[in-house]
């Protein structure tokens, strides 16, 4: 993200290190994530990058959640120069930067297991239908206190709301430094501010591929934690922190491009924009065990705070699920309401555009845009326009995801089944464990 | 009824007979199998080639099963040409069933199920009642297709004043019928001769194309110079598709350079029963379309305000207040669910010549208050202000309701 020319290798194998000489960087973290999106690094000494970026490093996968079977553990990780990025901090004095990697087998095929993979074969999988598709973000979390032995709390001692300013904040400070960060490992930011939630900020990136979109993702939850961290604040992108705060979403932007058919009229969509959202809606209830992948994140998908709970779009709703703000250009935007930032990113721009693009073969019609809440709408209104609920926990999205081909397919036989096992077995831990709520009402009662 | 086992040559003469007289009446193969059932005094199926449900009659008396299909396939693993006994589980009687056919082609199965006395004495009536039946059935050359498209037919001229009559007869001839409709006409103008038919191919297939979605199948009829498609609409959002879809037939034709103007119409949703309708209004707004708004589109009729009542002209008194609850129920329902004033506003808005700063200060509010309410009264009953034929609808609807109110000026 420092001009690297990702199409031409060996131009951007010579700018990556000419950089990492200029600027003296002394380790390289050579970035992947697991299939939950956990971000996890190889960290090696400047010495050995030449030999990274000939892809000769290799790692343990067995030891990785959901990775490989035993036998086949050892990864190799190709670097994708195009990522490369200098953390705009020290550790210890020491300058380092980070690649983000594709993994591979040992005999260099792709992985089948890596989900940044996985998100490459979907955009190529969509071309014929969603080609020259752009991704933006916007990403929502909190910052909150830690207590004096530096644990995170769910504390803030900011007031603030939406948009607010707040010179004292300290929050509003490490937003403002998290911006620059980003800013200068070459991520584009758009805007960012306070959002509903005392402590809550949302942070705005620019329109870019789907790929980019992601990593962008996994950097800002490393960077947005990094900073917090040296203002005493704890980060967390966990979906829904507190019962009286509002939910942390990620709102994902898909940029269509003009669909070429006849000219639009004002306020009009393409054909391809409405089948888009015809796919979306449809394969909505399969992609939310994806996009929303913990317990927590059904705690935010309830009727309150705009989140959204049905399969509805609408131009002006903030609770659709898909809203299509009036266009700025002749590309249209369609606004994807329910995913949350503790989702692996990769996997969930891989589900989306899957949804999107068999939306476009197949010709899905979405129905009329939804005017006025989606809270509002009555059973009978749902049933007569076919809107079905969004799963309300994570079992119930297993069992939604299970029942959908498409959205199963773009995940691949090796990540499905690893992310069901891995999801069903949490669900399984959450179930037999005692939440506080139930003492607090049982306890004494029974 | 005959009550011995054995016809005699007189009754299967005065049987022929009866026979005759149901198919000179155009009773069809559901009048047949009822005249048989009385005869025998047996439940009688009939099923075409493809085991889909032709005629059931005297069902009352006895169970009869869905279809004869497993009881024919078990009972024929000799290959026998002749009669073939039905043993159904619980039933002492055995059915029978008889092979309709028509020259060498096989059109279907007759299945009986006496209530009492078995039916093997009556082979000769059953026989008579096949071949009567496959006349009926072989009638229209190339089978069924015909069939179903005569049954469309006379659905779309009101053939049919019962909505039972009109599903046993589109049952009878192996159609299942949607609850709801919606028509889209379309026509292709400025064709060359010589290339006409060719060109009315090609925007079938476009239109067929684009209309699928995934309700049903979508019916076509040719009228006049063009199409009318019926689709298939159980469903609030399935007729909602079906519109949107008519709206992107003329991108459909521009992708694949199609090369001649499409003008189109859609109606709005209707039971079976009132197909009619549908088509009338997709036609309507087919010519409102051609006549006031030019170009290559395809026009719903829910968007055409105030038109089609003045294309129809006579309007009723009833027609005239649908239309104006029809415009302005969404504005009202908002107003009582959120106490806003929005049909208020508009009546200002209107009355002043649509001043803005004017209508603020009738309603003691600031004029982005007036703009504010605008555009919700545009989100809300879909009609965009700065559109005249917009205006023209919402101010006739105003009209109306203010005519038909109790309220003094």
């Amino acid at each position: 993200m420092h001009s690297i020319h990702p199409t031409n290798g060996k131009t951007a194998r010579r700018d990556v290190l000419k950089i990492v000489k200029e600027r003296d960087v002394r380790f390289v973290r050579l970035s992947f994530v697991d299939i939950l999106g956990i971000s996890k690094n190889v960290t090696i000494p400047v010495s050995e990058l030449e030999r990274a970026l000939d892809g000769k490093i290799t790692f343990d996968g067995g030891s990785i959640d959901g990775f490989v079977r035993g036998e086949e553990a050892d990864m190799m990780l190709l670097p994708d120069l195009a990522t490369f990025a200098i953390y705009p901090w020290t550790a210890n004095g020491h300058t380092e930067a980070r690649i983000i990697c594709d993994i591979a087998t040992p005999d260099g095929e792709p992985f089948e297991g890596c989900p940044r993979t996985t998100l490459r074969r979907a955009i190529e999988d969509a071309g014929d239908v969603l080609t020259g598709v752009q991704s933006g973000l916007e990403v929502e979390f909190y910052l909150f206190d830690v207590d004096a032995s530096g644990q995170p709390t769910t504390l803030s001692n900011d007031v603030g709301s939406y948009f607010d300013i707040n010179e004292n904040d300290r929050g509003e400070t490490a937003r403002l430094e998290i911006v620059m960060a980003l800013e200068s490992m070459g991520f584009a930011v758009a805007s960012a501010h306070h959002e509903h939630g005392a402590g809550q900020h949302e942070i705005d990136i620019k329109e870019i591929g789907p790929l980019g979109a992601a990593d962008a993702l996994i950097t800002i939850r490393t960077v947005a934690k990094h900073i917090a961290a040296r203002h005493s604040l704890h980060a967390t992108f966990m979906p829904k922190p507190t019962e009286s705060l509002a939910g942390s979403g990620v709102h994902v932007y898909f940029a269509l491009p003009a669909s070429g058919d006849a000219p639009l009229e004002a306020g009009e969509l393409g054909s391809d924009a409405l089948f888009a959202i015809g796919g979306l809606l449809r394969h909505a209830p399969a992609f939310t065990a994806i996009c929303n992948p913990t317990v927590n994140s059904y705690k935010r998908l309830v009727a309150a705070w705009d989140a959204p709970i049905y399969t509805v779009w609408s131009h002006r709703s903030a609770n659709a699920l898909v809203r299509v703000p009036t266009a700025e250009d002749a590309r249209t935007r369609l606004e994807v309401r329910s995913a949350d930032p503790s989702c692996n990113p990769y996997l969930a721009m891989t589900v989306l555009l899957a949804s999107a693009a068999d939306g476009i073969r197949s010709h899905a019609l979405p129905g009329d845009p939804l005017v006025g809440s989606t809270y509002d709408l009555n059973d009978r209104e749902r049933e007569r326009r076919r809107i079905r609920t969004l799963p309300k926990s994570m079992r119930q999205a297993l069992i939604e995801l299970d029942a959908d081909p498409i959205v199963r397919g773009a995940l691949g036989d090796h990540i499905y089944h690893a992310f069901r096992d891995a999801k069903t077995a949490e669900y399984e831990r959450y179930r037999r464990a005692v939440h506080p709520w139930e003492r607090e009402a049982y306890l004494r009662v029974y | 009824m005959i009550d011995t086992a054995v016809m005699s040559n007189d009754e299967l003469v005065d049987f022929a007979e009866a026979l005759a007289r149901i198919a000179s009446t155009g009773g069809g193969p559901k009048a047949l199998a009822a005249g048989l059932a009385t005869l025998i005094d047996a439940a009688v199926l009939v099923e075409d080639a493809e085991w889909r449900h032709v005629a059931l009659a005297g069902a009352s008396a006895r169970s009869v099963p869905p279809t004869s299909r497993d009881l024919i396939a078990t009972a024929t693993k000799d290959g026998s040409e002749g009669p073939i006994v039905l043993r159904t589980p619980g039933d002492t009687v055995p059915g029978l069933a008889v092979r309709i056919r028509g020259g060498d082609a096989q059109l279907g199965w007759l299945s009986v199920f006496p209530v009492g006395v078995p039916a093997d004495g009556r082979v000769g009536a059953l026989r008579l009642a096949a071949a009567a039946i496959a006349v009926e059935l072989s009638r229209d050359a190339g089978g069924g297709k015909n069939r179903r498209k005569s049954f469309w037919d006379r659905l779309i001229s009101r053939a049919y004043d019962d909505p039972i009559e009109a599903k046993d007869d589109a049952t009878a001839r192996g159609i299942a019928l949607a609850a709801n409709y919606v028509a889209v006409a379309i026509e292709a103008e400025g064709l060359e001769e010589a290339v006409a038919t060719v060109k009315m191919g090609e925007l079938r297939k476009i239109a067929l194309e684009s209309l699928r979605t995934g309700a049903g199948d979508t019916i076509v009829l040719e009228r006049g110079g063009g199409f009318v498609f019926l689709c298939p609409a159980p469903m609030d959002v399935d007729a909602q598709n079906v519109r949107t879809a008519a709206t992107l037939i003329t991108r459909s034709a521009t992708k694949v350079h199609f090369g001649a103007k499409i003008v189109g119409g859609v109606g709005r949703a209707a039971e079976a029963i009132n197909a009619y309708r549908t088509v009338d209004e997709a036609r309507e707004s087919m010519f409102i379309a051609r006549r006031l708004f030019g170009g290559s589109r395809v026009m719903p009729y829910d968007d055409l305000g105030v038109y089609p009542l003045l294309l129809r002209g006579g309007a009723t008194q009833i027609e005239l207040r649908a239309f104006c609850d029809r415009i302005l129920a969404p504005l009202r329902a908002y107003d009582e669910k959120h106490q806003t004033e929005l049909i208020r506003t508009l009546r200002l808005y209107f009355d002043v010549g649509q001043n803005v700063k004017t209508a603020a200060a009738e309603l003691s509010v600031h004029r982005h208050t007036v703009f504010y309410r605008l555009r919700q009264i545009a989100e809300i009953s879909g009609h965009d202000l700065d559109s005249a034929h917009d205006q023209l609808t919402l101010r006739t609807a105003m009209a109306i309701d203010a005519l038909n109110s109790s309220d003094q000026r």
